[in-house]
């Protein structure tokens, strides 16, 4: 009989992706001031970097990762995610992170294979 | 006689077959489609945008689900701003089967709020 994984691997761990999560944008923006031509490179390399980290897990998991920056202006901002899946292997994790010139928004969704 | 074969219970599918796949153009219709109906002619207040948030991220995973694709997972998240001309940048990459999964966005936006949704849908093996 093959063996069925465990369910410690099968689950979504919040808190490692936490981490990695804000690792990643402190490597991209940590003494960084808005700049609009290259804040679309900022939103991919945090992105492409969390992906990276995240698949090196190794876990039987599919990853969204969505990223969203936005100078600070005083403007109010808000998101909200709305998920069908299976609640016992499934996950998400939000950082909020921010600087002097801006708001820095991560959510990773982990969907297990 | 020929017996007759019982439902499968067990399907070892790695990928759905070509109509019962999840439609890109089809979902960003029903979020356009939500968007402009929840939005249309209101304004920023910090109190109850959050809930506007959370019903349109709601109402666009019923409506997803509605299309009855089996064996597929959604998530929708819904980003909602107050316009005063900062800027702003939301990206995304993912992980998965190019084959099986997709996803679809669309944004709205009036002279007092901007709002970007985006719908993924992931295939179960």
């Amino acid at each position: 009989m093959d063996d069925l994984q465990t369910s410690e691997e099968a689950a979504f761990v919040a808190e490692d992706v936490n981490n990695i999560i804000k690792e990643s944008i402190d490597s991209v923006l940590l003494n960084a001031t808005y700049n609009h031509n290259k804040v679309g490179q900022w939103t991919s390399m945090v992105v492409e970097q969390s992906m990276k980290r995240l698949t090196a897990l190794n876990k039987p998991f599919k990853y969204v990762v969505t990223c969203v920056i936005m100078q600070k202006n005083g403007a109010g901002l808000h998101t909200a995610s709305s998920c069908f899946w299976d609640n016992a292997t499934d996950g998400s994790r939000t950082v909020r992170w921010e600087n002097k010139t801006m708001y820095c928004i991560a959510t990773v969704f982990g969907l297990a294979i | 006689m020929a017996a007759k074969e019982p439902a499968p219970q067990k399907d070892y599918l790695i990928e759905p077959s070509f109509n019962a796949k999840f439609r890109s153009g089809r979902a960003q219709e029903i979020i356009t489609e939500v968007l402009k109906t929840k939005l249309t002619g209101v304004t920023y207040h910090a109190d109850n945008t959050s809930t506007w948030t959370r019903e349109i991220a709601d109402d666009i995973k019923l409506k997803l689900k509605e299309l009855d694709v089996e064996r597929y997972k959604f998530v929708v998240q819904v980003v909602i701003g107050e316009q005063r001309g900062e800027g702003v940048r939301m990206g995304c990459r993912c992980f998965w089967d190019p084959n099986t999964d997709s996803y679809a966005t669309a944004e709205f936006s009036n002279g007092s709020i901007f709002c970007v949704a985006a719908a993924f849908g992931v295939y179960l093996y």
